[in-house]
Protein backbone atom coordinates (compact mmCIF):
# COMPACT_ATOMS: atom_id res chain seq x y z
CA UNK A 1 0.00 0.00 0.00
CA UNK A 2 1.29 3.47 -0.93
CA UNK A 3 0.53 6.93 0.29
CA UNK A 4 1.34 10.32 -1.13
CA UNK A 5 1.56 13.39 1.04
CA UNK A 6 1.07 16.50 -1.01
CA UNK A 7 1.31 20.09 0.28
CA UNK A 8 -1.81 22.08 -0.69
CA UNK A 9 -0.86 25.11 -2.83
CA UNK A 10 2.59 24.69 -1.32
CA UNK A 11 4.21 28.10 -1.85
CA UNK A 12 1.06 29.99 -0.88
CA UNK A 13 0.70 27.88 2.26
CA UNK A 14 4.35 28.59 3.18
CA UNK A 15 3.72 32.34 2.91
CA UNK A 16 0.61 32.04 5.06
CA UNK A 17 2.50 30.43 7.95
CA UNK A 18 3.88 33.86 8.86
CA UNK A 19 0.89 35.79 7.50
CA UNK A 20 -2.12 34.13 9.14
CA UNK A 21 -4.18 37.18 8.12
CA UNK A 22 -4.07 35.90 4.52
CA UNK A 23 -5.96 32.73 5.41
CA UNK A 24 -9.10 32.62 3.27
CA UNK A 25 -7.93 35.42 0.96
CA UNK A 26 -6.64 35.34 -2.61
CA UNK A 27 -2.85 34.92 -2.65
CA UNK A 28 -0.48 34.32 -5.58
CA UNK A 29 3.25 33.59 -5.77
CA UNK A 30 5.32 34.69 -8.76
CA UNK A 31 8.03 32.81 -10.64
CA UNK A 32 11.70 33.76 -10.52
CA UNK A 33 12.15 37.32 -11.68
CA UNK A 34 8.50 38.05 -10.85
CA UNK A 35 7.57 36.92 -14.36
CA UNK A 36 4.33 35.01 -14.00
CA UNK A 37 2.08 33.33 -11.48
CA UNK A 38 3.28 29.91 -10.33
CA UNK A 39 1.13 29.28 -7.26
CA UNK A 40 -2.41 30.29 -6.33
CA UNK A 41 -4.53 29.95 -3.25
CA UNK A 42 -7.95 28.31 -3.69
CA UNK A 43 -9.51 31.78 -3.46
CA UNK A 44 -7.27 33.03 -6.28
CA UNK A 45 -8.22 29.97 -8.37
CA UNK A 46 -11.89 30.72 -7.74
CA UNK A 47 -11.43 34.28 -9.03
CA UNK A 48 -10.32 32.71 -12.31
CA UNK A 49 -6.62 33.55 -12.06
CA UNK A 50 -4.82 31.05 -14.27
CA UNK A 51 -1.43 29.50 -13.54
CA UNK A 52 1.21 31.02 -15.80
CA UNK A 53 -0.56 34.37 -16.11
CA UNK A 54 2.12 37.06 -16.63
CA UNK A 55 2.25 39.24 -13.53
CA UNK A 56 1.77 42.51 -15.40
CA UNK A 57 -1.61 41.24 -16.65
CA UNK A 58 -2.88 40.50 -13.15
CA UNK A 59 -3.83 44.09 -12.33
CA UNK A 60 -5.33 44.54 -15.83
CA UNK A 61 -7.50 41.43 -15.65
CA UNK A 62 -8.54 41.71 -12.00
CA UNK A 63 -8.63 45.45 -11.39
CA UNK A 64 -10.99 45.57 -8.42
CA UNK A 65 -9.64 42.60 -6.49
CA UNK A 66 -7.42 42.64 -3.45
CA UNK A 67 -4.86 39.95 -4.20
CA UNK A 68 -1.77 39.36 -2.06
CA UNK A 69 1.30 38.93 -4.27
CA UNK A 70 4.64 37.35 -3.27
CA UNK A 71 7.90 36.85 -5.13
CA UNK A 72 9.05 33.27 -4.78
CA UNK A 73 11.16 32.67 -1.68
CA UNK A 74 12.71 29.21 -2.09
CA UNK A 75 14.78 29.60 1.08
CA UNK A 76 11.54 29.64 3.06
CA UNK A 77 9.77 26.95 1.00
CA UNK A 78 12.75 24.59 1.23
CA UNK A 79 12.95 24.96 5.00
CA UNK A 80 9.24 24.49 5.71
CA UNK A 81 8.83 21.53 3.36
CA UNK A 82 11.88 19.86 4.97
CA UNK A 83 9.96 20.07 8.25
CA UNK A 84 6.96 18.39 6.63
CA UNK A 85 9.18 15.59 5.34
CA UNK A 86 10.74 15.18 8.80
CA UNK A 87 7.29 14.57 10.29
CA UNK A 88 6.51 12.08 7.51
CA UNK A 89 9.81 10.31 8.32
CA UNK A 90 8.71 9.97 11.93
CA UNK A 91 5.21 8.75 11.09
CA UNK A 92 5.75 6.34 8.20
CA UNK A 93 7.73 3.10 7.98
CA UNK A 94 9.30 4.10 4.66
CA UNK A 95 9.25 7.30 2.67
CA UNK A 96 10.83 8.84 -0.39
CA UNK A 97 10.63 12.45 -1.37
CA UNK A 98 9.37 12.97 -4.87
CA UNK A 99 9.45 16.75 -5.27
CA UNK A 100 9.57 19.87 -3.14
CA UNK A 101 5.94 19.47 -2.15
CA UNK A 102 5.28 15.72 -2.53
CA UNK A 103 6.47 12.72 -0.59
CA UNK A 104 5.59 9.06 -1.20
CA UNK A 105 5.35 6.58 1.65
CA UNK A 106 5.18 2.79 1.70
CA UNK A 107 2.71 1.58 4.26
CA UNK A 108 2.86 -2.24 4.04
CA UNK A 109 4.67 -2.43 7.39
CA UNK A 110 1.73 -0.74 9.11
CA UNK A 111 -0.10 -4.09 9.24
CA UNK A 112 -3.80 -3.69 9.86
CA UNK A 113 -3.57 -0.17 11.26
CA UNK A 114 -6.48 2.02 10.18
CA UNK A 115 -4.74 3.91 7.39
CA UNK A 116 -7.57 6.39 6.93
CA UNK A 117 -7.23 7.39 10.59
CA UNK A 118 -3.45 7.46 10.23
CA UNK A 119 -3.70 9.86 7.27
CA UNK A 120 -6.11 12.18 9.04
CA UNK A 121 -3.85 12.28 12.10
CA UNK A 122 -0.81 12.99 9.92
CA UNK A 123 -2.66 15.90 8.32
CA UNK A 124 -3.49 17.31 11.77
CA UNK A 125 0.06 16.95 13.03
CA UNK A 126 1.64 18.66 10.00
CA UNK A 127 -0.96 21.42 10.05
CA UNK A 128 -0.44 22.04 13.75
CA UNK A 129 3.37 21.73 13.84
CA UNK A 130 4.40 23.45 10.62
CA UNK A 131 1.22 25.31 9.64
CA UNK A 132 1.16 23.49 6.30
CA UNK A 133 -2.06 21.94 5.00
CA UNK A 134 -1.37 18.59 3.30
CA UNK A 135 -3.58 16.14 1.43
CA UNK A 136 -3.01 12.42 1.66
CA UNK A 137 -3.95 9.78 -0.88
CA UNK A 138 -3.61 6.08 -0.06
CA UNK A 139 -3.98 3.24 -2.58
CA UNK A 140 -2.37 -0.02 -3.79
CA UNK A 141 -0.23 1.78 -6.42
CA UNK A 142 1.52 5.13 -6.63
CA UNK A 143 -0.60 6.26 -9.58
CA UNK A 144 -3.84 5.42 -7.73
CA UNK A 145 -2.50 7.17 -4.62
CA UNK A 146 -2.08 10.31 -6.73
CA UNK A 147 -5.68 9.94 -7.88
CA UNK A 148 -6.79 9.58 -4.26
CA UNK A 149 -4.87 12.69 -3.19
CA UNK A 150 -6.76 14.74 -5.80
CA UNK A 151 -10.04 13.68 -4.18
CA UNK A 152 -8.67 14.43 -0.71
CA UNK A 153 -7.76 17.92 -1.91
CA UNK A 154 -11.03 18.75 -3.62
CA UNK A 155 -13.68 17.40 -1.29
CA UNK A 156 -13.63 18.44 2.34
CA UNK A 157 -15.69 15.37 3.23
CA UNK A 158 -12.54 13.26 3.06
CA UNK A 159 -10.99 15.26 5.91
CA UNK A 160 -7.73 15.59 3.89
CA UNK A 161 -7.22 11.84 3.43
CA UNK A 162 -8.72 9.63 0.72
CA UNK A 163 -8.12 5.88 0.91
CA UNK A 164 -8.89 3.69 -2.09
CA UNK A 165 -9.18 0.36 -0.26
CA UNK A 166 -11.54 -1.63 -2.47
CA UNK A 167 -12.01 -2.33 -6.16
CA UNK A 168 -15.41 -0.72 -6.00
CA UNK A 169 -13.87 2.54 -4.72
CA UNK A 170 -11.16 2.33 -7.36
CA UNK A 171 -13.70 2.09 -10.19
CA UNK A 172 -15.82 4.87 -8.73
CA UNK A 173 -12.83 7.18 -8.38
CA UNK A 174 -11.50 6.49 -11.88
CA UNK A 175 -14.91 7.14 -13.46
CA UNK A 176 -14.88 10.64 -11.99
CA UNK A 177 -11.26 11.31 -12.88
CA UNK A 178 -10.36 13.21 -16.09
CA UNK A 179 -7.69 11.42 -18.13
CA UNK A 180 -5.54 14.57 -18.42
CA UNK A 181 -5.07 14.67 -14.63
CA UNK A 182 -3.64 11.15 -14.43
CA UNK A 183 -0.02 11.06 -13.23
CA UNK A 184 2.28 10.26 -16.15
CA UNK A 185 -0.30 11.05 -18.84
CA UNK A 186 -0.15 14.83 -18.98
CA UNK A 187 -0.59 16.90 -22.12
CA UNK A 188 1.54 14.63 -24.26
CA UNK A 189 -0.84 11.69 -24.49
CA UNK A 190 -4.16 13.36 -23.62
CA UNK A 191 -4.97 14.58 -27.12
CA UNK A 192 -4.35 11.14 -28.63
CA UNK A 193 -6.36 9.35 -25.94
CA UNK A 194 -9.29 11.71 -26.40
CA UNK A 195 -9.31 10.99 -30.11
CA UNK A 196 -9.90 7.36 -29.14
CA UNK A 197 -12.80 8.43 -26.94
CA UNK A 198 -10.86 8.03 -23.71
CA UNK A 199 -12.01 10.85 -21.44
CA UNK A 200 -11.70 9.44 -17.94
CA UNK A 201 -9.11 7.36 -16.15
CA UNK A 202 -11.71 4.58 -16.12
CA UNK A 203 -12.07 4.63 -19.93
CA UNK A 204 -8.31 4.16 -20.16
CA UNK A 205 -8.02 1.47 -17.49
CA UNK A 206 -10.84 -0.52 -19.18
CA UNK A 207 -8.96 -0.81 -22.48
CA UNK A 208 -7.26 -4.15 -23.10
CA UNK A 209 -3.52 -4.21 -22.57
CA UNK A 210 -2.96 -5.12 -26.24
CA UNK A 211 -4.78 -1.97 -27.30
CA UNK A 212 -2.58 0.20 -25.10
CA UNK A 213 0.55 -1.46 -26.48
CA UNK A 214 -0.55 -1.14 -30.09
CA UNK A 215 -1.73 2.46 -29.78
CA UNK A 216 1.28 3.80 -27.86
CA UNK A 217 4.12 1.26 -27.83
CA UNK A 218 5.39 3.18 -24.83
CA UNK A 219 6.44 1.61 -21.54
CA UNK A 220 5.49 4.67 -19.46
CA UNK A 221 1.92 4.69 -20.77
CA UNK A 222 1.68 0.93 -20.30
CA UNK A 223 2.86 1.16 -16.70
CA UNK A 224 0.37 3.91 -15.98
CA UNK A 225 -2.39 1.70 -17.39
CA UNK A 226 -1.29 -1.20 -15.19
CA UNK A 227 -1.05 1.00 -12.09
CA UNK A 228 -4.58 2.31 -12.66
CA UNK A 229 -5.66 -1.34 -12.66
CA UNK A 230 -4.05 -1.86 -9.28
CA UNK A 231 -0.80 -3.49 -10.48
CA UNK A 232 2.15 -1.96 -8.65
CA UNK A 233 4.93 -1.45 -11.22
CA UNK A 234 6.63 1.94 -10.83
CA UNK A 235 9.84 1.27 -8.89
CA UNK A 236 10.71 3.33 -5.83
CA UNK A 237 14.25 3.77 -7.11
CA UNK A 238 12.92 5.41 -10.24
CA UNK A 239 11.90 8.33 -8.09
CA UNK A 240 14.25 8.28 -5.13
CA UNK A 241 17.49 9.67 -6.51
CA UNK A 242 17.44 12.38 -9.13
CA UNK A 243 19.31 11.30 -12.22
CA UNK A 244 20.36 14.81 -13.13
CA UNK A 245 20.22 18.27 -11.67
CA UNK A 246 19.58 21.26 -13.88
CA UNK A 247 19.76 24.92 -12.96
CA UNK A 248 18.70 27.31 -15.69
CA UNK A 249 17.03 30.67 -16.10
CA UNK A 250 15.68 32.95 -18.75
CA UNK A 251 17.39 36.32 -18.49
CA UNK A 252 15.57 39.53 -17.73
CA UNK A 253 16.64 41.02 -21.03
CA UNK A 254 18.99 39.54 -23.60
CA UNK A 255 22.74 39.09 -23.19
CA UNK A 256 25.37 39.44 -25.89
CA UNK A 257 28.74 39.38 -24.10
CA UNK A 258 30.61 36.36 -22.79
CA UNK A 259 31.50 37.90 -19.41
CA UNK A 260 27.91 38.46 -18.35
CA UNK A 261 26.93 35.02 -19.62
CA UNK A 262 29.80 33.52 -17.67
CA UNK A 263 28.57 35.16 -14.47
CA UNK A 264 25.15 33.57 -14.92
CA UNK A 265 26.54 30.17 -15.85
CA UNK A 266 28.95 30.25 -12.88
CA UNK A 267 26.01 30.82 -10.55
CA UNK A 268 23.98 28.00 -12.06
CA UNK A 269 27.01 25.72 -11.74
CA UNK A 270 27.55 26.72 -8.12
CA UNK A 271 23.87 26.07 -7.44
CA UNK A 272 24.16 22.59 -8.98
CA UNK A 273 27.21 21.85 -6.81
CA UNK A 274 25.32 23.01 -3.74
CA UNK A 275 22.37 20.75 -4.59
CA UNK A 276 24.75 17.81 -5.06
CA UNK A 277 26.30 18.43 -1.64
CA UNK A 278 22.91 18.86 -0.02
CA UNK A 279 21.90 15.35 -1.09
CA UNK A 280 25.38 13.98 -0.42
CA UNK A 281 26.09 13.04 -4.02
CA UNK A 282 28.70 13.75 -6.66
CA UNK A 283 28.39 14.16 -10.42
CA UNK A 284 30.68 12.91 -13.17
CA UNK A 285 29.32 14.88 -16.14
CA UNK A 286 28.79 18.63 -16.50
CA UNK A 287 26.78 20.10 -19.35
CA UNK A 288 26.06 23.69 -20.38
CA UNK A 289 23.47 25.01 -22.82
CA UNK A 290 22.65 28.42 -24.23
CA UNK A 291 19.94 29.61 -26.52
CA UNK A 292 18.69 32.80 -28.13
CA UNK A 293 15.14 34.15 -27.95
CA UNK A 294 13.00 31.90 -30.15
CA UNK A 295 10.16 34.39 -30.12
CA UNK A 296 12.26 36.99 -31.90
CA UNK A 297 12.17 35.89 -35.55
CA UNK A 298 13.78 39.22 -36.42
CA UNK A 299 17.04 38.13 -34.73
CA UNK A 300 19.48 35.41 -35.77
CA UNK A 301 18.88 32.18 -33.80
CA UNK A 302 21.42 29.92 -32.13
CA UNK A 303 21.37 27.13 -29.59
CA UNK A 304 24.09 24.82 -28.40
CA UNK A 305 24.85 22.25 -25.75
CA UNK A 306 28.20 20.83 -24.69
CA UNK A 307 29.22 18.44 -21.96
CA UNK A 308 32.38 17.02 -20.50
CA UNK A 309 33.20 14.15 -18.19
CA UNK A 310 35.15 15.10 -15.09
CA UNK A 311 38.28 13.09 -14.26
CA UNK A 312 36.84 12.45 -10.78
CA UNK A 313 33.18 12.68 -9.77
CA UNK A 314 32.80 15.75 -7.59
CA UNK A 315 30.47 18.17 -5.87
CA UNK A 316 33.13 20.86 -5.59
CA UNK A 317 31.84 24.29 -6.63
CA UNK A 318 35.26 25.37 -7.90
CA UNK A 319 35.66 22.33 -10.16
CA UNK A 320 32.11 22.42 -11.53
CA UNK A 321 32.13 26.20 -12.04
CA UNK A 322 35.43 25.95 -13.89
CA UNK A 323 34.17 23.12 -16.10
CA UNK A 324 30.99 25.06 -16.88
CA UNK A 325 33.01 28.17 -17.73
CA UNK A 326 35.21 26.21 -20.15
CA UNK A 327 32.16 24.61 -21.76
CA UNK A 328 30.46 27.99 -22.15
CA UNK A 329 33.56 29.46 -23.82
CA UNK A 330 33.54 26.53 -26.26
CA UNK A 331 29.94 27.05 -27.37
CA UNK A 332 29.67 30.84 -27.12
CA UNK A 333 29.44 32.67 -30.42
CA UNK A 334 29.50 36.45 -30.58
CA UNK A 335 26.82 38.34 -32.49
CA UNK A 336 23.81 36.61 -30.92
CA UNK A 337 21.31 37.83 -28.34
CA UNK A 338 21.17 35.11 -25.68
CA UNK A 339 17.96 34.64 -23.72
CA UNK A 340 18.62 31.56 -21.63
CA UNK A 341 21.45 29.45 -20.27
CA UNK A 342 21.64 26.46 -17.99
CA UNK A 343 23.95 23.98 -16.32
CA UNK A 344 23.16 20.27 -15.99
CA UNK A 345 25.10 17.82 -13.87
CA UNK A 346 24.65 14.11 -14.60
CA UNK A 347 26.07 10.74 -13.72
CA UNK A 348 25.12 11.29 -10.12
CA UNK A 349 26.25 8.85 -7.47
CA UNK A 350 26.73 8.62 -3.73
CA UNK A 351 29.41 10.97 -2.38
CA UNK A 352 31.66 8.40 -0.79
CA UNK A 353 33.71 6.47 -1.34
CA UNK A 354 34.84 8.28 -4.45
CA UNK A 355 37.38 6.52 -6.51
CA UNK A 356 40.19 8.92 -7.14
CA UNK A 357 41.05 8.74 -10.79
CA UNK A 358 44.65 7.83 -11.50
CA UNK A 359 44.96 10.68 -13.96
CA UNK A 360 43.58 13.18 -11.50
CA UNK A 361 46.40 12.46 -9.13
CA UNK A 362 46.19 15.44 -6.86
CA UNK A 363 44.42 13.78 -3.96
CA UNK A 364 45.63 16.43 -1.55
CA UNK A 365 44.10 19.18 -3.65
CA UNK A 366 40.88 17.17 -3.83
CA UNK A 367 40.67 16.94 -0.05
CA UNK A 368 41.39 20.66 0.27
CA UNK A 369 38.56 21.53 -2.12
CA UNK A 370 36.24 19.29 -0.17
CA UNK A 371 37.10 21.07 3.07
CA UNK A 372 36.71 24.48 1.46
CA UNK A 373 33.26 23.61 0.15
CA UNK A 374 32.19 22.37 3.56
CA UNK A 375 33.29 25.66 5.15
CA UNK A 376 31.55 27.74 2.47
CA UNK A 377 28.34 25.74 2.87
CA UNK A 378 28.46 26.20 6.61
CA UNK A 379 29.01 29.96 6.42
CA UNK A 380 26.19 30.34 3.90
CA UNK A 381 23.90 28.26 6.04
CA UNK A 382 24.59 30.26 9.18
CA UNK A 383 24.69 33.74 7.66
CA UNK A 384 22.34 33.40 4.73
CA UNK A 385 22.69 32.24 1.15
CA UNK A 386 25.58 33.74 -0.82
CA UNK A 387 27.50 35.28 2.06
CA UNK A 388 30.55 33.66 0.47
CA UNK A 389 30.62 33.12 -3.30
CA UNK A 390 33.23 32.55 -5.98
CA UNK A 391 34.55 35.65 -7.76
CA UNK A 392 33.08 34.52 -11.07
CA UNK A 393 29.63 34.40 -9.47
CA UNK A 394 29.59 38.16 -8.87
CA UNK A 395 26.93 40.04 -10.74
CA UNK A 396 26.76 43.60 -11.87
CA UNK A 397 24.17 45.42 -9.78
CA UNK A 398 20.73 45.84 -11.26
CA UNK A 399 21.38 49.52 -11.95
CA UNK A 400 24.58 48.48 -13.73
CA UNK A 401 26.93 50.20 -11.28
CA UNK A 402 29.87 48.13 -10.14
CA UNK A 403 30.26 44.42 -9.80
CA UNK A 404 29.66 43.60 -6.19
CA UNK A 405 26.24 42.15 -6.14
CA UNK A 406 24.98 38.61 -5.71
CA UNK A 407 22.64 36.41 -7.69
CA UNK A 408 19.72 36.98 -5.34
CA UNK A 409 19.86 40.73 -6.00
CA UNK A 410 20.42 40.45 -9.71
CA UNK A 411 17.02 38.86 -10.20
CA UNK A 412 13.81 40.68 -9.54
CA UNK A 413 11.98 39.87 -6.33
CA UNK A 414 10.08 42.99 -5.39
CA UNK A 415 7.56 41.18 -3.19
CA UNK A 416 9.73 38.65 -1.42
CA UNK A 417 8.79 37.72 2.14
CA UNK A 418 11.27 37.42 5.00
CA UNK A 419 13.07 34.25 6.09
CA UNK A 420 11.97 33.79 9.68
CA UNK A 421 13.26 30.21 9.88
CA UNK A 422 16.75 30.75 8.46
CA UNK A 423 17.89 34.28 9.44
CA UNK A 424 18.04 35.82 12.90
CA UNK A 425 17.26 39.28 11.54
CA UNK A 426 14.03 37.97 10.04
CA UNK A 427 12.53 36.15 13.01
CA UNK A 428 8.98 37.25 13.84
CA UNK A 429 8.47 40.26 16.14
CA UNK A 430 6.31 39.61 19.19
CA UNK A 431 4.42 42.61 20.56
CA UNK B 1 21.65 34.02 49.13
CA UNK B 2 21.06 32.42 45.82
CA UNK B 3 23.28 29.73 44.51
CA UNK B 4 24.49 29.20 41.01
CA UNK B 5 25.20 25.73 39.83
CA UNK B 6 27.76 25.51 37.11
CA UNK B 7 26.92 22.83 34.62
CA UNK B 8 28.90 21.69 31.65
CA UNK B 9 27.18 22.44 28.40
CA UNK B 10 27.93 22.10 24.78
CA UNK B 11 26.89 24.87 22.44
CA UNK B 12 28.77 24.15 19.29
CA UNK B 13 26.44 21.76 17.61
CA UNK B 14 24.05 23.21 15.13
CA UNK B 15 20.48 22.07 14.95
CA UNK B 16 19.75 20.37 11.70
CA UNK B 17 16.71 18.62 10.42
CA UNK B 18 17.21 15.17 9.01
CA UNK B 19 17.33 15.82 5.32
CA UNK B 20 15.21 13.60 3.23
CA UNK B 21 16.82 12.54 0.02
CA UNK B 22 16.56 8.82 -0.36
CA UNK B 23 14.72 5.77 0.79
CA UNK B 24 15.16 5.25 4.51
CA UNK B 25 13.57 3.12 7.13
CA UNK B 26 11.02 5.11 9.07
CA UNK B 27 10.12 5.55 12.75
CA UNK B 28 13.15 6.31 14.99
CA UNK B 29 16.26 7.97 13.63
CA UNK B 30 19.17 5.54 13.91
CA UNK B 31 21.50 8.53 14.45
CA UNK B 32 19.89 9.17 17.84
CA UNK B 33 21.74 6.22 19.39
CA UNK B 34 25.14 7.62 18.52
CA UNK B 35 24.82 11.14 19.85
CA UNK B 36 27.19 11.70 22.72
CA UNK B 37 25.99 12.64 26.14
CA UNK B 38 27.12 16.25 26.70
CA UNK B 39 24.34 18.63 27.54
CA UNK B 40 23.08 20.24 24.41
CA UNK B 41 20.51 23.02 24.35
CA UNK B 42 19.40 22.10 20.86
CA UNK B 43 18.69 18.57 21.92
CA UNK B 44 17.49 19.14 25.48
CA UNK B 45 15.46 22.35 25.19
CA UNK B 46 14.03 21.91 21.73
CA UNK B 47 11.90 18.79 21.86
CA UNK B 48 10.22 19.21 18.47
CA UNK B 49 12.67 20.85 16.01
CA UNK B 50 10.24 20.43 13.12
CA UNK B 51 7.63 22.47 15.02
CA UNK B 52 9.95 25.05 16.61
CA UNK B 53 10.13 28.69 15.54
CA UNK B 54 11.83 31.73 17.04
CA UNK B 55 10.52 35.19 17.79
CA UNK B 56 12.05 38.45 19.05
CA UNK B 57 10.17 40.20 21.86
CA UNK B 58 9.28 43.74 20.86
CA UNK B 59 8.16 45.91 23.79
CA UNK B 60 7.52 45.53 27.51
CA UNK B 61 4.01 44.05 27.69
CA UNK B 62 5.33 40.90 29.43
CA UNK B 63 8.04 42.52 31.52
CA UNK B 64 6.59 41.42 34.88
CA UNK B 65 6.75 37.82 33.69
CA UNK B 66 10.48 38.28 33.18
CA UNK B 67 10.13 38.56 29.43
CA UNK B 68 11.99 41.65 28.24
CA UNK B 69 12.27 43.71 25.12
CA UNK B 70 14.77 42.02 22.77
CA UNK B 71 14.52 38.56 24.30
CA UNK B 72 14.35 35.56 22.00
CA UNK B 73 11.29 33.36 22.44
CA UNK B 74 11.44 29.68 21.51
CA UNK B 75 8.01 28.75 20.20
CA UNK B 76 6.78 25.17 19.87
CA UNK B 77 3.72 24.85 17.66
CA UNK B 78 3.17 21.18 18.38
CA UNK B 79 2.29 21.42 22.09
CA UNK B 80 -1.32 21.87 23.10
CA UNK B 81 -1.85 25.35 24.63
CA UNK B 82 -3.17 25.23 28.18
CA UNK B 83 -4.57 27.78 30.59
CA UNK B 84 -1.75 29.96 31.96
CA UNK B 85 0.74 29.19 29.18
CA UNK B 86 2.72 31.98 27.55
CA UNK B 87 1.63 31.86 23.94
CA UNK B 88 2.07 33.60 20.60
CA UNK B 89 -1.06 34.61 18.70
CA UNK B 90 -1.75 36.67 15.62
CA UNK B 91 -4.13 39.48 16.60
CA UNK B 92 -4.87 42.76 14.78
CA UNK B 93 -2.31 42.01 12.10
CA UNK B 94 0.61 41.38 14.41
CA UNK B 95 2.13 38.58 16.42
CA UNK B 96 1.68 39.08 20.13
CA UNK B 97 3.16 37.30 23.16
CA UNK B 98 0.80 37.01 26.17
CA UNK B 99 -0.50 34.74 28.89
CA UNK B 100 -3.37 32.54 27.73
CA UNK B 101 -6.35 32.82 30.10
CA UNK B 102 -9.01 30.21 29.45
CA UNK B 103 -10.86 30.71 32.75
CA UNK B 104 -13.78 32.54 31.08
CA UNK B 105 -14.29 30.05 28.29
CA UNK B 106 -17.68 29.03 29.74
CA UNK B 107 -18.74 32.70 29.51
CA UNK B 108 -17.98 32.72 25.79
CA UNK B 109 -14.63 34.47 25.69
CA UNK B 110 -10.94 33.97 26.39
CA UNK B 111 -8.28 36.52 27.27
CA UNK B 112 -4.70 37.18 26.28
CA UNK B 113 -3.23 38.76 29.40
CA UNK B 114 -0.16 41.01 29.47
CA UNK B 115 2.25 41.02 32.41
CA UNK B 116 2.40 44.79 32.73
CA UNK B 117 -0.19 47.03 34.44
CA UNK B 118 0.10 49.58 31.61
CA UNK B 119 -1.47 47.18 29.13
CA UNK B 120 -5.02 45.87 28.92
CA UNK B 121 -5.92 42.24 28.33
CA UNK B 122 -7.05 41.35 24.81
CA UNK B 123 -10.50 39.77 24.95
CA UNK B 124 -11.43 37.33 22.21
CA UNK B 125 -15.11 36.56 21.78
CA UNK B 126 -15.14 34.73 18.49
CA UNK B 127 -13.06 31.80 19.67
CA UNK B 128 -14.10 29.77 16.61
CA UNK B 129 -11.70 31.61 14.33
CA UNK B 130 -9.03 32.27 16.92
CA UNK B 131 -5.93 30.15 16.86
CA UNK B 132 -2.96 30.06 19.16
CA UNK B 133 0.00 30.26 16.77
CA UNK B 134 2.39 28.52 19.14
CA UNK B 135 3.34 27.98 22.77
CA UNK B 136 6.41 29.76 24.18
CA UNK B 137 8.54 27.08 25.83
CA UNK B 138 11.65 29.14 26.64
CA UNK B 139 12.86 32.72 26.42
CA UNK B 140 16.50 33.74 26.16
CA UNK B 141 17.77 37.00 27.60
CA UNK B 142 21.15 38.40 26.78
CA UNK B 143 22.97 39.80 29.84
CA UNK B 144 26.52 40.42 28.64
CA UNK B 145 26.21 43.15 26.04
Amino acid sequence: MYGIIDCDNCYVSCERVFRPDLEGKPVVVLSNNDGCIVARSNEAKKLGIKAGLPFFQLAQQFPDQKIAVFSSNYELYGELTARVVEIVRQEAPQYFRYSIDECFVRLDAMGDADLKQWGEALHRRVRRSVGMPVSIGIAPTKTLAKVASHFAKRHSGYRHCCYIDSDEKRRKALKLFPIEDVWGIGGRYTAKLKRYGVNTAYDFASKPKEWVRAAFGNIVVERTWAELNGIDCIADEAMAAKKSICTSRSFNGMITDLDTLRTHVSNYAARCAEKLRAQNTVASVVGVFVNTNFFRDDLPQYQQFAELTLPTPTSSAITIVKAAGDLLASIYKPGYHYKKAGVIVMGIGAASPIQLNLFDINAEQFQRLKKLDAVVDRINRLHGTETVILGSQQYATRDGNGKADVFANAIKHDFRSKNPTTRWNDIIRLK
Amino acid sequence: MSKIHIIKGEFEKSLELQLANSIKAGFPSPAEDYRHDSLDFNRDLIKHPEATFYGRVDGDSMVEAGINDGDIAIIDRSVEPEDGDVIVAFVNNEFTIKYLDLSHKADGYIELRPANANYKPIRIHDTDNFEVWGVVVWTIHNWKK
